[in-house]
This record gives C-alpha cells, structure tokens and sequence, in this order.
C-alpha cells in the first residue's frame, strides 16, 4: 500500500479544518483541476442517485472552476444567505483507505459538521459518509473527487460547500 | 385599533384590505404569523380543499403506490389492479395507523403493521384478523372497513389532485383556464412528462405564504440573485467547458435595462397566477432539440409559449417553474413559521442525454437548497417573518405595483393559447407586477368566508 494512512488523515483533518476556518483558498488549492465534487440526491428511504447524468443531486460539479464560483459567492457580499457566514466545525473518523495504488486512493471516513447559525441563533447538525479519490501528484496528495453522502437530507434552509 | 392590543381581532377587512374603487390592496403583516390564522388557513385550505398530491407517472403500473400529505393528514394514493389511481386517507380504520409506511412502492395488498388488517390496492378491506374469533357485534359490518377514500379525487393530464372535503368545485371549474398551462408542461414530449429519480426536500422558517409569493414576483431576481447573476455573467465570458450555460446569460428579460415587452403576469381563478417572461427558441434551454417538432405538432406560438420563462402556481401548494430549468415545488405548511418544500425536477420524458444533463446541472445550480439562488430567497423569507411579528404600521406594500397595468381578461398573448385568464398585465422588464399576488389573498378570502367576519 502506498499511501500512509497518517498522510491520508492529515490530509482530510486539513480540508476540515480548511472549511471550518473559512480558508477557502487553501481548501481549493487541495483539489486537482477537473475534481468532481459531488453530493447525491436520496430517491427513496435507502437508495441514493447514482448517476449525475440520468438522476438528480444535490450538487454535481466536474472542475474546480465550480467551487471557486462558490467561494467567490460566498465571499461576494452579494449573497444574503452567506452573509453572516454560520459557525461551522467538522468531524471526520472512521477513516479507512478502501484501495490504493501507487498513485490513486479510495478513502471512506464519517463526518459531522456542527452548524450554528447566529442571525437565526440555529444549530444544526448534517452528517453523512465522505468518499474520497486521492491522487499524487509531484510528491503531494490531492483530491480527485469527492462524494458526500449526506444522510440527514432534509435541508434546514441553506447548504452550501462549507457545511457539510 | 389600540397598539397594545392585538391586530387580528377575527375580521377578514383587518388581514386584507381590498378597496378596488381606492385603488388600494394590502395585506396585513398578521395573515403570515398569527397561530390562529395559521390554524383556521389549515382547515379551510389545506384540508378544506383541492390541493395537488403528485403525478400519475409516480405510480404507473398496477399496484403501484405513493404516499404524501394533505394539510397534516396522511395520503396513499394508490393504482388498483383495474389501473385506476384512487386516493385514500392512509391511515386504517381499526386504530389509525399509518397503512403504507414508504414514499413510494408496489404492493397488491397493503397490511396495517399494527393489527394486520389487510386492504388492496383500490383500498377494499380483504382481511380483518380473527375476525369470526372477535365476537364482533352484527352492527360492526353496518360499517365499511375499507381505507377511506378521498372525499374528492380527480387527475388533469397526469397532475393529480385531491380533497378532503367534498364541498368541492369541480378539479376541472378549479383548475379553470390554468390548465391550458399544464399543457404546456404536458405537452414537451409525446411521451408525457416525469419527475427525474432524485428528490430534494428543505424547510425554512417562515410562513408558507412566502413561497407562494417569491415565484410570482418578478421584482426581485435582480436584488436577491445578483451573486448568481453575476457567476453566470462571467461563466459566459469565460465559456470554460466546465461550467453549465444557463438561459439567463441568453435572456433579456430580466435585465433591467431592456426595453419593450419582456412579459408579465396572468390570473386566473381559485387563485391561480402565472407570472412569465419571453425567453426566445434558445438553445440555451434543454428544449431546444425539440424546437422544430414541437413546432410542427403544436404551432408555433405554443411552442414558443412552451420556451417562455413560466412560474405557475397553482393554489396552494404546486407551483411548476420552468425558467433555468425545470422544477415541480409542493409547498407544505408547518406551522405559520415553518414550511416544508419537497421539490423535483420535472422534465419531458425521452429528452437526450445532453438536454437532461443540462436540465440536471441548471437545476442544482438554480433551484437546490444546495445550490446558488434559492438560500438567497428562502434566507430572505426568514428575514420576512422575523418583520412579521410588527403591528407598527401592519399593512404591507408590496401588491401595488402594476395596479394601473393590470386589464381584465386577456391579451394577445393568451389568446395564442385559446387562454381566458382573469386578469392580465403586460410588462416590460422595469413593471415587476405585484397585482397577481392579489389573486392569492382574494381565493384566500374567498376560503375564510364563513369562518371570519368581513
């Protein structure tokens, strides 16, 4: 196996803490070029959508360029819901490196993202599995994709990339 | 009216204030937060009328089944073996309990979980358990013990539609008019139109009235979206292969330097309102590969009413939106500070890969909890409610625009639909029209006569 476990942790521990802190630039710079990035839709009780072409998601984007519209939106000013930004903190565990090669991983982890939103004096909490593709590129762990499985789908007003 | 006291004392004229001859219609704050009111729109609206369950296409073979709600009240509707869709109240005779337990399924015979009384997919009881051990008096069978059936059912073209009262119009004298706008949607594809697997559901806290509002008003798409204008201006600028085109960068209607007609509103009775805007043969829209056959079968002027940027609501609680994409809304209210939306994407059936995929992306871009224009508006209905709770100067002022715009009838753009609308308003990009929310508190009253004062 080629990939560390420990690296595989520091990694998904600094994209949370990335979000938690809101620097989103740096967050960015985890994911490789043309990332997926990708949270399913539930089509009954137990099933979620499985393909972004046919069925719905709740976010489908191919290409980091959709997450910096993202970020950009959320820092435009011009964005009611993103303006306060809610208070946010981000649990991952059950970190497990499912496959792997000399060049790509397959990581399954749990999370729990605490949300507190003051204009709303609202908490929330969205929890669900992550699934994410790693690559190495030039030494350096990125991410290929990413897959959110968020099991608490009733969405209480707002989700956006920095709660979940 | 003293400031102490409390501004709904019962009379309607307190919570709409509806002078035609003045000139004047407002609303009052109170109609959106007042628990009583809530309580009294649930019965008389909710419960007391037609509301929209689904569509036929969740349910297409024998036995098929999905369950939803009508006000707090749970709803199987189910297809029996004959291939009829019935609606019941899902919900067993014996003791109560819930009888399907799922969204959606495929069962011949439906069995309570709590005592196993049996029902078949057109709601006939086939079973009661021990029942000739229950020493059951002869009066027990004076009564049916089958699931009971809406007290008003009916379908309009795969919209389907029920009521747990029986003083009911007629689906047909309800949906009037309105429904030369269902066929519109219906109309996409000659194999009808369905729901693409994937549903979202979200709430937000406010009233449900704020939904009903924000799909007809025109006049906010440029204040509350101008983060969303804004990446689309410069996705087309970029046109980087990884972002999704989206009909806004195509359309002018919005913009508030247009000029000429950009669209405008219709009303229609039972309070339903159209509010819509011309967006052209695009191919900005997944549409576009169907623009010469859709022609060819329909005309042209139908079909470029079915490429027009068109919000329907129809009262109270569907409201189809087919503008960057295409989405079917059913509005559930909570409580007067909470709503439940649970939303699809509705899309003719047989469309291309390329066209659904591009239906998918404008979709979660566009209409998603998830995604970058509705927070903006359900963030903003909380911030609504939040000034709800004023009784300083009550009345808001918010159904006035247009209110020297608006004509009875129709006009050359209904009539290229064969449609008689209630009242029309044609408007350029500047009008954002507010009379046709008019429409929605005049059925609203209409519903509460008998119950309020005048």
């Amino acid at each position: 196996m080629s990939f560390d476990h420990r690296a595989v942790e520091t990694l998904l521990y600094a994209e949370a803490r990335y979000l938690d802190e809101g620097c989103w630039d740096e967050w960015l710079d985890l994911y490789v070029e043309n990332a997926v990035f990708w949270i399913p839709a539930w089509k009954s009780e137990t099933e979620v959508t499985s393909d972004p072409a046919k069925e719905l998601s709740l976010v489908y984007y191919q290409g980091r360029k959709n997450l910096e519209d993202r970020v950009w939106r959320a820092r435009s000013g011009m964005s009611v819901a993103s303006a306060p930004l809610p208070r946010v903190a981000h649990q991952i565990t059950n970190i497990s490196i499912m496959a792997a090669d000399a060049d790509e991983a397959l990581v399954a982890s749990n999370f729990s993202v605490h949300l507190y939103d003051k204009r709303s004096s609202r908490t929330h909490m969205f929890f669900g599995r992550y699934s994410h593709t790693l690559l190495r590129e030039d030494g350096r762990i990125r991410i290929a994709q990413k897959k959110i499985i968020l099991l608490n789908d009733t969405i209480p007003t707002v989700l956006d990339f920095y709660c979940i | 009216m003293t400031t102490t006291g409390k501004i709904f004392e019962g009379r309607l004229s307190d919570l709409i204030d509806d002078r035609p001859q003045d000139g004047v219609f407002r609303v009052s704050r109170a109609i959106f937060d007042d628990p009583e009111v809530f309580e009294l729109e649930r019965r008389r609206i909710f419960e007391g009328g037609w509301v929209f369950l689904g569509i036929a296409d969740q349910a297409p073979a024998a036995h098929d089944f999905f369950t939803t709600d009508i006000g707090r009240v749970p709803i199987l509707v189910s297809r029996g073996a004959d291939g009829a869709l019935r609606g019941f109240v899902n919900s067993c005779p014996h003791r109560g309990s819930r009888v399907a337990q799922t969204l959606a399924g495929n069962a011949r015979l439906h069995v309570c979980p709590y005592h196993s009384w049996t029902f078949d997919s057109a709601g006939r009881n086939k079973a009661i358990k021990l029942k000739r051990a229950g020493c059951y008096a002869e009066s027990f069978d004076l009564d049916s013990h089958d699931l009971a059936a809406l007290p008003a059912f009916g379908e309009y073209r795969g919209f389907v539609f029920g009521s747990l009262s029986a003083e009911v119009p007629t689906l047909e004298t309800c949906l009037g008019e309105a429904t030369k706008l269902l066929d519109l949607v219906a109309d996409q594809s000659e194999q009808g139109f369905e729901l693409v697997p994937g549903g979202v559901t979200f709430t937000y806290q406010a009233n449900w009235k704020l939904q009903l509002e924000n799909c007809s008003d025109a006049y906010h798409f440029t204040s509350t979206h101008p983060s969303y204008i804004r990446i689309l201006e410069q996705r087309q600028k970029e046109s980087s292969g990884a972002t999704v085109r989206s009909v806004w960068e195509d359309s002018d209607y919005w913009r508030e330097d247009a000029e000429g007609i950009a669209g405008g509103s219709f009303s229609f009775p039972y309070g339903h309102v159209l509010n819509w805007g011309i967006f052209g043969v695009t191919e900005a829209l997944p549409l576009y590969e169907s623009a010469d056959a859709l022609a060819e079968r329909h005309g042209a002027a139908r079909r470029d009413w079915m490429f027009n940027m068109r919000n329907l609501t129809i009262f109270p609680n569907l409201q189809i939106a087919e503008n960057a994409s295409s989405q079917l809304r059913v509005i559930r209210p909570l409580a007067p500070d909470l709503t439940e939306m649970r939303t699809w994407c509705i899309a003719p059936k047989g469309e291309s890969a390329e066209a659904r995929q591009q239906r998918l992306r404008q979709y979660e871009d566009f209409f998603n909890p998830s995604g970058m224009a509705t927070p903006d508006d359900t963030v903003t209905y909380e911030n609504c409610q939040r000034g709800f709770a004023s009784r300083v100067a009550p009345w808001l002022q918010g159904y006035a625009r247009g209110s020297t715009a608006s004509r009875e009838g129709g006009n050359a753009f209904s009539d290229l639909l064969q449609m008689q609308p209630e009242h029309n308003v044609l408007a350029d990009a500047q009008l954002g029209d507010e009379t046709l929310l008019q429409s929605y508190y005049r059925e609203w009253a209409r519903r509460m006569t008998g119950v309020l004062e005048p």
